[in-house]
């Protein structure tokens, strides 16, 4: 049965007892194989914070048991931008064995880095001439928080995916996913700034041949202590 | 004498100028003195608080300068690529390592280090305080730090007894995953920083309070005090949220402290209290309200001194002359008017001086003319001019007239040279003279050797008739004394007078008239015929009733129609001797005859007293008025009175 207007909380305890009965539900989610084209269907969850504000740049993924092979569904190859001082886009959705390149566009040097368990690397100092020459694989599914050395407000999250069935909420706080093989499926939501363990919660869905679904959940942000982008960073004193 | 009054007076003009000057000067100068230096002292404190505030202030300002220090360099740290590849390396023993180097690296900013994940895991701590996790006041500090937009939180902890000043920094990979706590101890170095800029002495102490123990321990962890100082510090601060707002004095070993206190960890009654003690030397300030202050009393010595001078000086130049003065009129007082004050200065006193010098000439004069007019007038006559207005006219008054004559000086004098004769008429004239100014009497004048004596005027008297018998006694007895063959008869009358000043406008003297006194004439004159010593009238006899009488006659003198009874003064009333006493009887028994016209009787006893009695002239006088009456029988209705036709 689908269920409408399901609101899940994440839990408000950081208990370590908790998050490790979390990491243990992750480890054993695997990977959804492909439902057949006819019987796809089509699902869209609307995120809101306890304001009622619409969030957006939160992830949606659903997860089966059923095998889906991941390279054929989702994104296999990103590319985050380096604009102005920022990541571009901040939210990056990848297929686990997917990859994502970092290019330079602004005119000085950046110097990208990860220390996620995910994926930890880092590149040296580079420009724009070398845009094209740092390219990083993402095999282990989970969030790879990017941050630059250089400038430390920067900040980009690569969300590995187990299964190819993510979306990114837009400004409306929707995230659709089409195509859905009807079936049973666990829900898993993250947001950089949802208050629960790894920033994500998960619920049983069930999904029914034919029609158009629609689930609207209330997730709980917490406070994000942000590096502010220092007021001199606006100045292009060094060009 | 009230107490006022006796505190109030003086001896001297001088004491009495001290005194005043005193009790004006002192209330003053004290005065100004209380004024100057309370406001000079709490000026002075004043400026030691705002000093203390000050220093006080500083010492906030270096510990919130250091902690921006350390937190600029524990920031630094974290964008360190180099620590967060280590921090992320997850090995505490390299984050150790690196922990120490910055701490080297810091020029003593940062004293400790401690990194502790966002559950409040124990990292690294260079401390080795051995938590695993966070507590108490560190946890507070998190807290505290995580409920700040940018991460940021300080606090003071202390750390095996010793007062750290912390600071808390997230450490970002790019997402926060840590917290950096850097701190740098309040030690002997940082006290004495303190009080290197704010020249106030800075101490921090701990109160810790030992389960069991009613008072917390109290240690001064540091202190810039030496360490006597320390103790005294220790005994005399009181600690706690009342004594925060307000300034405590300290007394230390060589100087007072002002103290303000300062919280630096803890709560009020709580385990353990940090605070700090930032004290100023009150003597360092007060050294100029003391200079000043010695100053000022210097300055009043000098003025009273001055002051005491300036009134001796005015006190000498008024004291000196008056003391002149009062010399020169004590001698006026005891009669010496020769004596001028020598005053040369031009003041009151001077003409004080001038005013007593005249005085003391009109003083010399008056006594002169008194004395001239005592001799020439009676004294006490003397005084009645001098004391009233002498102006011409007199009033109606009782008085009592003598007339005395010296009977057989016409005898006395035959043979002798005038000069004896004034020189004998002197001395008889100053004797009545004295006799009757010590009976009160006043001398009216002297005629040839006829003194006429006044009792009851000028001035009357309680017995004037008395003293005026008293005195005839005592004349009647001084002539017969002398022994010169000299007696005096002298007249008594008592009635009113005429008392005044006679004469012109320019001469005049004061005497009595009327006929009182004629009477008093013609009876001294009828002493001679009935050969006794004195006559007295009536009225003279009643009013001094104390002396025995004989009554002689009743006489109608010349000029008076009125008959007169006229008595004979014997002496003193009871001691009469028996034969005078068998006279006087047989005399009244006589005279009784004779005015009963009983003739034959009158002679035989007239005749009989004559023979046996002295005074043979007295009843001759009555045998020949027999003689006479039996052949010219007098009027029916005679009475006994006999009247002379001429003086």
């Amino acid at each position: 049965m689908v269920t409408s207007n399901m609101i899940f909380t994440g839990s408000r305890s950081t208990s370590l007892h908790e998050k490790g009965r979390a990491l243990l539900l992750i480890a054993v989610s695997s990977f959804a194989l492909c439902a057949p084209l006819a019987s796809a269907q089509q699902i869209v969850i609307r995120l809101l914070d306890d304001d009622g504000t619409a969030v957006r740049d939160a992830v949606v993924e659903l997860l089966s048991d059923s095998a889906v092979a991941p390279t054929s569904l989702g994104m296999q190859e990103a590319e985050i931008d380096q604009q102005n001082k920022e990541f571009v886009p901040t939210v990056t959705t990848l297929v686990a064995g997917g990859s994502a390149s970092f290019p330079n566009s602004d005119d000085i040097l950046h110097h990208v880095y990860s220390f996620s368990s995910a994926k930890t690397f880092d590149t040296p100092l580079y420009g724009s001439d070398a845009s094209s020459e740092y390219r990083e694989m993402f095999d282990v599914p989970g969030v790879v928080e990017i941050g630059c050395n250089i400038h430390d407000w920067m900040l980009a999250y690569i969300y590995v995916g187990e299964s190819g069935l993510m979306a990114i909420s837009d400004e409306a706080g929707e995230a659709q996913l089409a195509n859905i093989p009807p079936g049973e499926y666990r829900l898993r939501v993250w947001h950089s700034r949802l208050d629960a363990p790894k920033n994500s919660i998960e619920q049983d869905i069930v999904i029914a041949a034919g029609g158009s679904e629609a689930v609207e959940l209330t997730l709980e942000l917490a406070r994000d202590r942000r590096v502010r982008r220092a007021p001199s960073a606006n100045r292009k004193r060094y060009r | 004498m009230s107490l006022a009054s006796s505190l109030f007076s003086f001896r001297s003009f001088r004491s009495r100028l001290i005194v005043f000057l005193l009790a004006l000067l002192i209330p003053v100068l004290g005065g100004i003195f209380y004024y100057v230096n309370t406001n000079n002292t709490e000026y002075t404190e004043e400026t030691i608080n705002s000093y203390l505030e000050l220093g006080a202030d500083v010492f906030d300002y270096t510990r919130d300068q250091q902690a921006l220090t350390l937190q600029a360099i524990t920031n630094s740290l974290t964008w360190d690529f180099g620590f967060r590849a280590a921090f992320a390396a997850n090995d505490p023993a390299t984050l150790f390592d690196a922990a120490l180097n910055v701490m080297d690296r810091s020029f003593d900013s940062a004293d400790m280090l401690l990194i502790t994940d966002l559950d409040g895991r124990v990292i690294i701590d260079t401390e080795t305080q051995g938590m695993d996790l966070l507590e108490g006041s560190w946890l507070q500090l998190l807290n505290a730090a995580d409920a700040d937009e940018d991460g940021h939180a300080e606090m003071i902890i202390t750390i095996d007894g010793l007062p750290f000043q912390v600071i808390t920094v997230p450490l970002y990979l790019p997402r926060q995953v840590a917290w950096i706590v850097g701190g740098f101890a309040l030690d002997q170095e940082f006290v004495e920083q303190v009080k290197e800029t704010t020249l106030s002495e800075v101490s921090i102490v701990k109160l810790e309070q030992m389960s069991g123990s009613e008072n917390p321990d109290l240690e001064v962890i540091v202190s810039t005090l030496t360490r006597s100082d320390q103790s005294l510090l220790a005994e005399q601060m009181l600690f706690g949220d009342a004594q925060l707002a307000s300034l405590q004095r300290i007394r230390a070993m060589s100087q007072d402290y002002t103290s303000l206190l300062r919280r630096l960890y803890g709560q009020e009654g709580g385990a353990l209290q940090v605070f700090a003690v930032i004290q100023r030397s009150y003597q360092e300030n007060s050294e100029n309200v003391v200079q000043f202050r010695s100053l000022l009393i210097q300055f009043y010595l000098l003025v009273l001194v001055v002051s005491l001078l300036a009134v001796l000086f005015l006190a000498r130049s008024i004291a000196t002359p008056l003391s002149r003065l009062v010399g020169v009129v004590k001698k006026i007082e005891e009669g010496d008017y020769d004596k001028s004050v020598a005053v040369e200065s031009r003041d009151e006193i001077g003409v004080l001086a001038d005013s007593v010098n005249s005085m003391a000439r009109g003083l010399a004069e008056k006594e002169k003319v008194r004395d001239l007019l005592g001799k020439v007038v009676s004294h006490q006559i003397a005084e009645q001019l001098l004391n009233n207005p002498i102006e011409l006219g007199g009033e109606e008054r009782v008085a009592t007239i003598l007339f005395s004559d010296i009977r057989g000086f016409t005898t006395f004098c035959e043979g002798l040279p005038p000069k004896e004769v004034l020189t004998a008429l002197n001395i008889v004239l100053s004797t009545i003279s004295d006799i009757v100014e010590s009976h009160q009497g006043v001398v009216d004048k002297y005629n040839g050797d006829a003194v006429m004596a006044l009792f009851g005027v000028p001035i009357k008297g309680e017995h004037d008739t008395a003293n005026a018998m008293a005195a005839l006694m005592e004349i009647t007895q001084a002539l017969e004394e002398m022994d010169s063959g000299l007696s005096a008869c002298v007249g008594i009358t008592t009635g009113v007078v005429v008392a005044g000043n006679l004469g012109s406008s320019n001469r005049m003297n004061y005497s009595v008239i009327g006929d009182t006194v004629n009477l008093s004439a013609r009876l001294e004159g009828l002493t001679r015929l009935y050969n006794v010593s004195n006559i007295v009238s009536e009225a003279s006899r009643d009013e001094a009733p104390n002396f025995a009488y004989r009554e002689l006659d009743i006489v109608c003198v010349a000029g008076k129609s009125q008959a007169v009874r006229i008595f004979e003064l014997l002496g003193v009333e009871g001691e009469l001797s028996d034969s005078i006493k068998a006279e006087v009887a047989a005399y009244a028994q006589a005279l009784n005859a004779y005015r009963s016209q009983n003739w034959e009787a009158a002679e035989q006893q007239f005749s009989q007293l004559r023979i046996k009695c002295d005074n043979s002239q007295l009843y001759q006088v009555f045998l020949d008025r027999i003689e006479k009456f039996k052949e010219n029988p007098p009027a029916p209705d005679w009475q006994g009175e006999y009247v002379f036709a001429s003086k």
